[in-house]
């Protein structure tokens, strides 16, 4: 049927289309992949609060400006159930962020791995199984 | 807690059905037979309600599938080697390209739905996921079996349905519900739930494939075993598909787990981002 078709040919451009972690939209509904960003700074402050838990850095650029970053993980109960709890990042914690940044352009994006700068550690996991290894 | 690299969103899906350990103290349930490595015996017999019936009662999350995703879509997940609930991507997942029965302006309608990358999905604007679609989530369900009614809990949005056993005729002209209006009935080791009276707003999964306010949809619930459950899901609904849709969708027991509250609204911040 043609309108499959077109509708395929849609789904072949529509890499990243859906995010299921991100149970309360899609991914590419927000975040470009192809707009990734890595940023390091202190914690400013944590949101643990459905539908996503939210971080937030102050990162400074090479001039001294000092901006602020938000930063969306997935939902506290697929964080809790992974073994985090709401304080285990804390305000002054300098992480360093791998990111997907906003479509819109604002200073927001979606993390996908955080380091703790002071041990090295990665967080986001809570599991042995399934290490999708970077 | 032990730290390794991961990219976090598989990760988290991966570990929900084995090392979930929720916002309560864990409570051990010494109800459940084990292994002897003392391990819940997900293998062990189906368990029986009272009346005889088998007992569907527990803490379930739909199984995700690594490989099964339908041609032409990719995920984060995909991507990365790792899956999601093949249903709760698409339901029409088993069906051959081209051959997904869509009468001619459903088929447009989900055109322009894909075509808008998951904005206008109810649920990215905090409504909820409706019957049957809440089932596929990759987020909890608790059923509470009793003889007369089976209630059944959805995290996802906190809320809640109500499948009645007491022979009651749906109601005639219902006010479209998300999760309409549910009767149900054993045939055997299986529930066979009947739904009817859906709001046209929800989706049929996360691509965007819809549905009318005349959808029937029939679940078959059967527990195979203490610790795995089948759903076989028919959709019927003529004015969008010129043939039934139907699916199985397999869950898991999340043993000695809870539900933990979820309310959308509590910290929305994406919507005015969606581009």
């Amino acid at each position: 049927m043609r309108v499959r078709s077109s509708i395929l040919l849609f789904s072949f451009c529509l890499v990243l289309a859906v995010m299921p972690a991100l149970a309360h939209h899609a991914f590419s509904a927000e975040y470009d992949a192809e707009k990734p960003v890595k940023l390091t700074g202190a914690v400013t402050k944590v949101e643990w609060e459905n539908p996503h838990a939210w971080f937030y850095i102050d990162v400074k650029d090479s001039a001294g400006k000092v901006e602020n970053w938000g930063f969306e993980m997935g939902s506290p109960n697929l964080l809790t159930r992974a073994g985090w709890g709401r304080n285990t990042l804390k305000v002054g914690e300098v992480v360093s962020v791998e990111a997907s940044r906003a479509k819109s352009g604002a200073n927001i994006a979606n993390a996908k791995v955080v380091t703790l700068v002071s041990t090295g550690q990665k967080l986001f996991t809570g599991s042995s199984q399934g290490q999708a290894t970077r | 807690m032990s730290m390794r690299s991961i990219v976090y969103c598989t990760a988290l899906i991966l570990v929900l059905g084995s090392n979930a350990s929720a916002q309560w103290a864990r409570t051990p349930d010494n109800t459940l037979p084990r292994t002897p490595d003392g391990k819940p015996n997900l293998a062990a017999k189906t368990p029986q309600a009272r009346d005889g019936k088998p007992d569907l009662s527990g803490v379930w999350q739909s199984d995700i599938n690594p490989t099964a995703l339908p041609p032409g879509v990719q995920t984060v997940e995909s991507i990365t080697g790792f899956g999601a609930p093949r249903y709760f991507v698409d339901v029409t997942a088993d069906f051959k390209p081209n051959e997904v029965p869509f009468q001619p302006a459903a088929g447009a309608q989900f055109a322009q739905r894909m075509q808008n990358q998951g904005k206008d999905d109810p649920a990215a604007h905090c409504q909820p996921t409706g019957v049957p679609a809440i089932t596929n989530l990759p987020i909890p369900f608790k059923i509470v079996q009793t003889p007369g009614v089976v209630i059944v809990l959805y995290e996802d949005s906190s809320v809640f349905r109500q499948i009645f056993l007491d022979a009651r005729k749906p109601v005639e002209d219902a006010q479209p519900r998300w999760m309409g209006y549910s009767t149900g009935k054993w045939e055997g080791d299986t529930l066979v739930v009947d739904s009817v009276g859906f709001t046209e707003k929800s989706w049929l999964d996360r691509l965007g494939h819809t549905h009318s306010n005349a959808m029937h949809v029939t679940e078959r619930f059967r527990r195979r075993d203490l610790g795995h459950l089948e759903i076989e899901v028919t959709i019927e609904d003529p004015k969008t598909y010129t043939r039934p849709i139907k699916y199985t969708q397999k869950a898991t027991l999340l043993p000695e787990e809870d539900l933990l509250e979820y309310f959308c609204t509590e910290n929305e911040k994406d919507i005015e981002h969606y581009r």
